[in-house]
């Protein structure tokens, strides 16, 4: 029996090396083809060893450290985190259907709700940043690469290894998923026993070290490959958000990491850092919280570059008080780690410390305020083209103001004492990372889905995909606010409570409205993956360098001017030609 | 008008930090005049330095962004004067 298994197991290996063997030599890898290739810019134009710097097949994106490629692998991979946490939204909104709970055991749904949060979170919302961050800050601020191209590489390559320790407990038939919710509260996260806890522990410690090597990548950058022609009074916003989510990343996840291992210890090692007899429960929630309230702007503050960045093309106006921009983001990098505990309010810290976070909380509304107020007025008698990231744009600062504005209320200790732990809260900081940093997600990939992949999304396509966003986000999301206001407690697998207790059937009703509303937000999901897989492989060709006509606006920007020259030159080699000395002083 | 050797546009500028700042005082001197749970030697150090530290690093921080980009803006000026002439 075991020489078969060990026989099975050989012939399997063999298999597999082979199979990467075959496919490392594919040269007509359906990928996009590199700077200077000659061909078009889709799939299977020509053979994608054309650049003399670049291997062709998979090997290339096995080894590659220029920064749009990794830019695109950071893409792929946050999409297809989205797909997995999304299933395990959509699961989680099946299940609250009836009070009883509809398809999964309770078990499972804890499972599901944790790794739905830690997936959108690590493994979609800073990636899919990165993959901006990666493809457009060099060519924004006229570097030639990020400063450590290797260290790049190998950041994003930490993230798969990551993605599977975290997910492990689902795919591996003797472990169990962790059952703690992405805030992995102690003492429950010391006293569940399944080794999926463990794993999940340091997948996210590997996704901390990849985030902290990105940010050092980009300060660093930033700091010190500008071209000349870029001082900080001329740096984009995009940029300006990067540096400020960087720093930021700096001083949180490395105390994240030092948190987690300090958490593993307790679970295998038999410390007392978190234990009720030790350190105490409170401790990891100080600790965590001093991570993850700016784990929050890590994740929003970029979103808000983008917006910053895109919003005012379609508008045919520059951005309203840039500097205002500029200057709350940097107050916001820096208050943001003066509020971790206004989500401690319930947990009978002094009150003296609790009013002085809930003064800082209040103070930090204000910031976020000021971009709104700029991004509408920089619309404010502007000539509006609705496109599909135009649409994106104007539904974040919508869903911003609802996530904000209910976000001040839950700053205010008394209002917090009364809304904690309910869905409320879920509905608030949905309004944020779905309504907000999802839409200036989406609204990034269309606009610049043209550089990445030459080809023109399907625009009829992105514009179904807007509305059953907005109005699936909005149903969704504001139905939770319904729900807290009832009183429904986040977290629960089923609600057949006490009728004396809340208002069951209301209740009901509002968790059925916002099932309805995930419905429209796994359709509008599936027409997203779809515009973007078919119009990769198939869309129109970009045969212009503008394909937005900004220049008409005066309002093209550094991309599109590079991806202008990159279009020339390909044209020119494709011609016969030869690339001219101004062209190459442009960046790669 | 020159204030802490700002020009009157960064100091227009700056008047976006300005705001959370003064929410910041407003209840550094509001605890201050109705001290509502006490006055602890700890705590009440601890409830204070949770508003100076973050006032502090903003003022700080915001006085360094306004200072490099306003030397950056004037030679960015004098480049496209050159430029021009």
């Amino acid at each position: 029996m075991a020489g078969e298994q060990l026989a099975l197991t050989v012939f399997m290996a063999v298999l597999l090396v082979a199979i990467v063997a075959v496919l490392t030599r594919l040269e007509d890898w359906r990928s996009y083809t590199p700077l200077a290739g000659g061909g078009g810019v889709g799939y299977g134009d020509e053979a994608t060893h054309g650049h003399e710097e670049k291997p062709g097949g998979l090997v290339r994106w096995l080894t590659t450290v220029d920064h749009k490629d990794i830019g695109i692998l950071y893409g792929t991979f946050a999409i297809i985190s989205f797909a997995v946490g999304g299933i395990m939204a959509f699961l989680i909104r099946v299940q609250l259907v009836v009070p009883s709970g509809a398809i999964v055991e309770n078990a499972f749904y804890n499972s599901i709700m944790t790794s739905h949060g830690i997936t959108m979170l690590f493994l979609f919302g800073t990636p899919i940043i990165a993959a901006f961050a990666n493809y457009f800050i060099p060519l924004l601020i006229g570097a030639d690469d990020m400063a450590f191209p290797r260290i790049n590489a190998i950041a994003f390559w930490l993230l798969p290894p990551a993605a599977l320790l975290i997910w492990a407990g689902f795919f591996v038939p003797t472990i169990d998923p962790a059952q703690t919710a992405w805030t992995m509260y102690t003492p429950l996260s010391i006293e569940q026993s399944m080794f999926g806890i463990d794993l999940m522990l340091l997948g996210l410690h590997l996704s901390g070290v990849s985030a902290t090597m990105g940010a050092i990548n980009f300060i660093a950058t930033i700091f010190t490959e500008r071209g000349e022609d870029v001082n900080w009074a001329t740096l984009d916003i995009f940029s300006w958000t990067m540096l400020t989510q960087s720093g930021l990343i700096l001083f949180a996840f490395p105390l994240l990491g030092s948190a987690l291992i300090m958490l593993l210890l307790d679970r295998n090692l038999g410390t007392t850092f978190f234990t009720v007899g030790g350190g105490g429960p409170v401790l990891w929630q100080h600790l965590f919280w001093f991570f993850g309230h700016p784990e929050v702007y890590i994740l929003v503050l970029p979103p808000m570059g983008i917006i910053s960045y895109v919003l005012p093309k379609f508008s045919a106006r520059k951005l309203f008080g840039f500097k205002f921009v500029v200057y709350s983001t940097l107050a916001i990098g820096v208050l943001s780690f003066g509020v971790w505990a206004h989500h401690m309010f319930t947990t009978g810290i002094d009150p003296r410390l609790r009013a002085s976070f809930m003064a800082v909380s209040l103070a930090i509304a204000i910031p976020s305020a000021v971009k709104t107020f700029n991004w509408i007025t920089t619309m404010w008698n502007g000539r509006l083209r609705m496109t599909a990231p135009m649409l994106f744009c104007i539904g974040f600062i919508s869903n911003f103001i609802i996530g904000g504005v209910t976000g001040v209320f839950l700053a205010s200790i008394p209002i917090d004492l009364v809304l904690h732990d309910t869905y409320y809260v879920v509905g608030h900081f949905h309004y944020i990372v779905m309504g907000a940093i999802g839409f200036a997600a989406f609204a990034g990939l269309y606009y610049w889905f043209p550089i990445f992949t030459g080809r023109m999304y399907q625009r009829t396509l992105a514009k179904w995909h807007f509305w059953l966003s907005m109005v699936g986000t909005n149903l969704t999301f504001f139905a939770m606010l319904v729900l807290g206001y009832l009183g429904m407690p986040r977290r629960y697998a089923s609600y057949e409570f006490d009728g004396a207790i809340a208002p069951l059937a209301q209740v009901t009703t509002w968790h059925q409205i916002a099932s309805l509303g995930a419905l429209l937000l796994l359709a509008g999901s599936v027409i997203l993956v779809w515009n973007l897989v078919q119009s990769w492989l198939e869309g129109p060709v970009v045969e212009t360098g503008d394909p937005w006509n900004l220049e008409a606006d005066n309002m093209k920007g550094r991309d599109f001017a590079w991806f202008e020259q990159k279009l020339k030159r390909e044209r020119a080699i494709t011609d016969g030609g030869e690339e001219s000395s101004e062209d190459d002083s442009e960046p790669r | 008008m020159s204030l802490l050797g700002f020009e009157r546009e960064t100091l227009l500028d700056l008047t976006v930090n300005v705001i959370p700042m003064a929410i910041i005082v407003f209840f550094i001197v509001g605890f201050g005049v109705v001290p509502a749970f006490g006055v602890d030697p700890v705590l009440t150090t601890v409830q204070y330095s949770l508003l100076l530290v973050p006032l502090a690093a903003l003022a700080v921080l915001t006085y360094y962004a306004g200072k490099v980009v306003e030397r950056d803006e004037g030679n960015h000026q004098e480049a496209a004067d050159a430029a021009s002439e």
